[in-house]
């Protein structure tokens, strides 16, 4: 019994991460119907282990009061049936102290500091199918525009609408980042676009959701010119629904 | 970083490893349940080649027949041994079928798509990995390598022209022992019933869940919690990173159709040798295992395992970096 309980647990956890939106900010959308599926799986198989168990248990009943009703004429052969041996408590109480507290407390990373302990994506180099207007452009977008065109003057004056994370950067004013996954948060990686912030404002604060329109102009670096965002325009936003990106 | 928001993305970060480990974890168990109700028990096993390469490649491939985690290999593996399998096929499986197996392939191939030297490498690994040690373990005789019970039943299906007089237990000292064969016992082949198969199962999926809970929990810790230089300094160097992630598989304990999930953690912070080492060694030896493996061999063969892995992993881990970095 208490296996089909430990079981159903984990098909809670499967099921609630995937009605309550926070695979969204876990996993890439493609795992998303295998975690449901396993879920519904392991669901099916919880109720079909019960039935088994009510099955047995109603055999044993059955043989015990044939037993009662034979006693005189008993034989090693009329033994009860042996049960399989249940689950340990204190493993099916940890699975439900665990279960619970995934269920009840939902993830909410701070995706500076995440992408602060990660190196920057350096994949996406590969030449694009095909390239978006400027203005419809996202972060993740531009990124790999300038990967696989790398001349940052093509694209001096173009006008860009993107939104973001701030990343702090160790030297120089943060930058407006954006996750890439693969599968998960853990091997997820930040690409980032430098913005020149107004003058005579406040630095935005580091994990702060921003959108920005302005336009594209240069700026020195170490490693040559470097595109940055002038920002003519700053609107704090919420967290979107599904902040990584494939 | 401020204690609570480090708490909340590692938080975070053990939701997502979990989370997308689960569904692979209960595919393989489904299997590994499947391959048990439909289990082989045959004389074909006592057909298998027993050729010193041929056997363990043979052993190797039936994990494709067979897809299971290394916890669910191990009583196939004692299943080949007491039917009368060669020993260099049934260790073959034991120690490349976590990995050749098509669960792993495709698990890893999710985890790192990107990556396709690793998708050849691992397999590749785990077949050479295999292959030497069989042979370092066929060299001690079988009865010091196998433990009592194992080798008494595999005794009992071996042909006795294969069994020494002295190991004999049959009573049938003084007959033609081409005449042997047809007085062996047979092992109970019987198919488990629904229930059976359920029970173990439900059993092994919640064991190895919890297993799995841990071995995220410290993943997601060490992602966030350890200071970023020194994992970078470790990783970054050839040999002490090989070999940091093989004493990482061995305590973590992961199953090996999840492993490549949790190596995505370390991916970006390691050599290349020291990630595929972490992929070869887990679903060979570590502290989970060791106990289910004490069920086939003795100390000796144990520790014979234990090192000959090591040794190899690293090797094959620092030929990996010589030629990757």
């Amino acid at each position: 019994m208490s296996r089909a309980l430990g079981l159903v647990i984990w098909a809670l956890v499967l099921l609630r991460s995937s009605t309550d939106g926070r695979l969204d900010l876990l996993l890439r959308q493609a795992f998303h119907p295998l975690v449901a599926l396993a879920g519904l799986v392991m669901l099916a198989l919880a109720v079909g282990q019960l039935v088994l168990v009510m099955q047995e248990r109603q055999r044993n009943r059955l043989h015990r009061s044939r037993l009662q009703r034979n006693r005189q004429h008993r034989s090693p052969q009329q033994r009860a049936p042996r049960q399989a041996p249940d689950q340990p408590a204190h493993l099916v109480g940890l699975t439900s102290l665990i279960g619970l507290l995934l269920i009840a407390v939902p993830p909410n990373p701070s995706f500076a500091d995440l992408a602060r302990e990660r190196p920057s994506d350096e994949t996406g180099e590969r030449e694009l199918a095909f390239v978006l207007p400027p203005a419809q452009r996202s972060l993740t977008d531009w990124v790999r525009l300038l990967r696989s065109q790398g001349d940052p003057r093509l694209y001096t004056g173009d006008p860009v609408r993107i939104s973001g994370f701030v990343l702090p950067m160790p030297a120089g004013p943060p930058r407006l980042a954006r996750l890439l996954v693969r599968c998960c948060l853990a091997d997820a990686t930040p690409v980032g676009l430098a913005v020149r912030w107004p003058a005579n404002t406040p630095q935005p604060k580091a994990d702060q959701w921003l959108q920005i329109e302005g336009v594209m102009g240069l700026q020195p670096s170490p490693s040559g010119d470097e595109l940055v965002v002038i920002a003519n325009r700053i609107t704090p936003i919420a967290r979107p629904a599904r902040p990584l990106e494939p | 970083m401020q204690p609570i928001a480090s708490f909340a993305t590692a938080w975070a970060l053990f939701q997502g490893l979990l989370i997308e480990a689960l569904p692979f974890l209960l595919i393989g168990v489904l299997i590994s349940a499947l391959a048990r109700w439909l289990a082989p028990g045959g004389r074909w096993l006592r057909r298998l080649p027993a050729h010193p390469v041929l056997g363990p490649l043979t052993g190797a491939a039936l994990g494709f027949a067979l897809p299971a985690c290394e916890c669910g290999n191990v009583p196939v593996a004692r299943r080949l041994l007491v039917a009368g399998a060669p020993l260099g096929t049934s260790l073959g499986f034991l120690f490349a079928a976590p990995v050749l197996n098509p669960i792993v392939i495709a698990s890893t191939w999710a985890a790192f798509p990107e990556q396709p030297w690793l998708l050849l490498a691992r397999p590749i690994g785990a077949v050479l990995l295999a292959l030497a040690l069989s042979a370092l373990l066929a060299l001690v005789p079988e009865a010091e390598l196998l433990q009592a019970d194992v080798l008494a039943e595999r005794r009992l299906n071996q042909p006795l022209n294969q069994v020494s007089l002295l190991e004999r237990r049959s009573g049938l000292l003084g007959n033609d022992p081409a005449t042997g064969l047809a007085t062996r016992l047979e092992p109970a082949t019987a198919r488990p019933s629904l229930n059976e198969v359920l029970n173990h199962g439900i059993t092994e999926f919640l064991n190895l869940a919890l297993l799995l809970v841990a071995g995220c929990a410290v993943a997601a810790l060490v992602q966030t919690t350890l200071p970023r230089q020194w994992l970078l300094g470790l990783g970054g160097m050839p040999t002490v990173s090989i070999l940091a992630l093989m004493a990482l598989a061995v305590v973590i304990s992961v199953c090996s159709s999840v492993d490549a999930f949790l190596a995505l953690s370390f991916a970006a912070q390691v050599t290349p040798g020291a990630l595929l080492a972490f992929l070869l060694l887990g679903p060979v030896i570590d502290l989970k295992l060791v106990g289910l493996l004490g069920r086939l061999l003795r100390p000796r063969g144990l520790l014979l395992t234990t090192a000959g892995a090591g040794l190899g992993v690293l090797l094959i881990g620092q030929w990996i970096n010589l030629w990757r970095l």
